[in-house]
């Protein structure tokens, strides 16, 4: 029963489209998200006028935690998954989820993820793991980039010192063919093109 | 038998013995479970890039247990067998680049990849495909394979292009006889299951396998 039900509600659902879609009264509909929920088909989300939003899938049931959701709880930029990348077994760091989205290469993803330097707090574990996959420049790039747009921490002056670019050091991209045509200072400071211009940052104001 | 929640907890078990980053591929049974194509599964059958990897996994499951036990007695005389382990009634089928008749690709880890889960710092488990979970399927071709194909027709709109390609690919690594083992599993399924495989998929399958023999026959 409940396999034919999510099959038949997969997706984004509300009290009011399952009515409609299944034909059922309200009470039957509300009974049939409560079937889903227990079997862990369903999430809900809140909207305005108090309004709730369904998301049915099976792939909630296997819980775990991603990246993006991280990078949405925080972010007013909001992305969605094109990937399925689950974690479990482990928290979840912000460290972590910065370098991810870093190595995701994507604009859209590396755009919304910059608020998470507000929330870093371990920057030993940020510059091992930058360290590990080669991009402390990186991130101190993005770092000073966020700072013009929003208050964050302060970075740690161990990892400004071991990651500034030494002398002979190539520039680097963090996109690739991505430059930056008002944010010069930072990439001669970090020998690294930033993927954004000024527009680009429109979202965060 | 095991079901989706008994297997997330024991891979996050398993994780916790596994301290190298190892990316493996899921297919078979498993790989349904994640789709939610299959409830349960008899065996968890794995593939890995490379032995190094797989006896990483192997010294897990054995620090929780599991033991060796003869593949022949589930693939009888097929080639490319896995190494099996099993602890009570879950059992390990452990592959190494090739799962029996066919090569699980550079294309199959990619599609792969697009559906990751990883357990604790080191176990990367990306899922097949449902198309690649078909063409698997041919490949051990054992009575709840066919089985298992169905649900995935019946549940999922496959891709039906990707299934042919994967076919010829396997002929171009050298398993000449990949196509026409497809075509005949997949013709099975309609006139044994009633399965709904459209005819231009077979009609494409059987074409390549005839251009195939007739060039062998020109040399």
């Amino acid at each position: 029963m409940d396999k034919r039900l999510l099959a038949r509600l997969e997706g984004i659902q509300t009290i009011e489209t399952i009515m409609k879609n299944l034909n059922v009264k309200r009470k039957t509909a509300i009974d049939y998200v409560s079937i889903l929920k227990k079997k862990g088909y369903v999430k809900t989300k809140q909207v305005h006028n108090h309004k709730r939003v369904y998301y049915i899938e099976f792939e909630n049931k296997l819980g775990g935690q991603s990246y993006i959701e991280l990078i949405n709880k925080y972010s007013p930029i909001k992305i969605s998954e094109n990937k399925i990348y689950k974690i479990y077994g482990k928290r979840l760091t912000i460290e972590e989820t910065l370098i991810n989205a870093i190595e995701s290469k994507s604009p859209r993803i590396i755009l919304a993820s910059l608020i998470l330097f507000q929330k870093i707090k371990n920057w030993k574990k940020l510059y091992q793991l930058a360290k590990e996959k080669e991009i402390k420049r990186e991130v101190g790039a993005l770092y000073d980039l966020t700072r013009k747009i929003m208050k964050t921490r302060k970075m740690n002056l161990r990892y400004l010192s071991n990651s500034l670019p030494k002398k002979g050091d190539k520039f680097k991209e963090i996109i690739p063919y991505f430059k930056s045509k008002d944010f010069k200072d930072i990439e001669n400071r970090w020998k690294v093109y930033l993927p954004f211009n000024k527009a680009d940052l429109g979202e965060y104001k | 038998m095991i079901d989706i929640e008994r297997q997330q907890k024991l891979f996050i078990t398993i994780s916790k013995f596994i301290n190298k980053k190892i990316n493996v591929y899921a297919v078979g049974g498993t790989a349904m479970m994640f789709y939610g194509f299959k409830d349960s599964t008899l065996d968890i059958d794995l593939v890995f890039n490379n032995d190094k990897e797989r006896i990483i996994f192997k010294e897990a499951l054995k620090s929780i247990g599991y033991q060796k036990m003869d593949s022949n007695i589930v693939y009888k005389k097929k080639e490319n067998q896995p190494e099996m382990f099993t602890l009570g009634n879950e059992r390990f089928d452990l592959f190494i680049e090739k799962v029996v008749l066919f090569y699980f690709t550079e294309n199959m880890k990619k599609r792969a990849e697009e559906r990751t889960y990883q357990y604790g710092e080191n176990f990367i488990l990306n899922v097949a495909s449902p198309e690649d979970i078909i063409v698997m399927k041919c490949a051990t071709d054992r009575v709840k394979d066919r089985e298992d194909a169905k649900r995935i027709i019946d549940k999922y709109k496959i891709n039906w292009d990707i299934v042919i390609e994967t076919a010829e690919e396997q002929v171009k690594l050298g398993k000449e006889i990949a196509v026409m083992e497809l075509g005949c599993f997949l013709e099975e399924l309609v006139t044994e299951m009633k399965i709904d495989v459209p005819q231009e998929v077979l009609d494409k399958l059987f074409k390549f396998f005839n251009k195939q023999r007739s060039s062998k026959s020109l040399k």
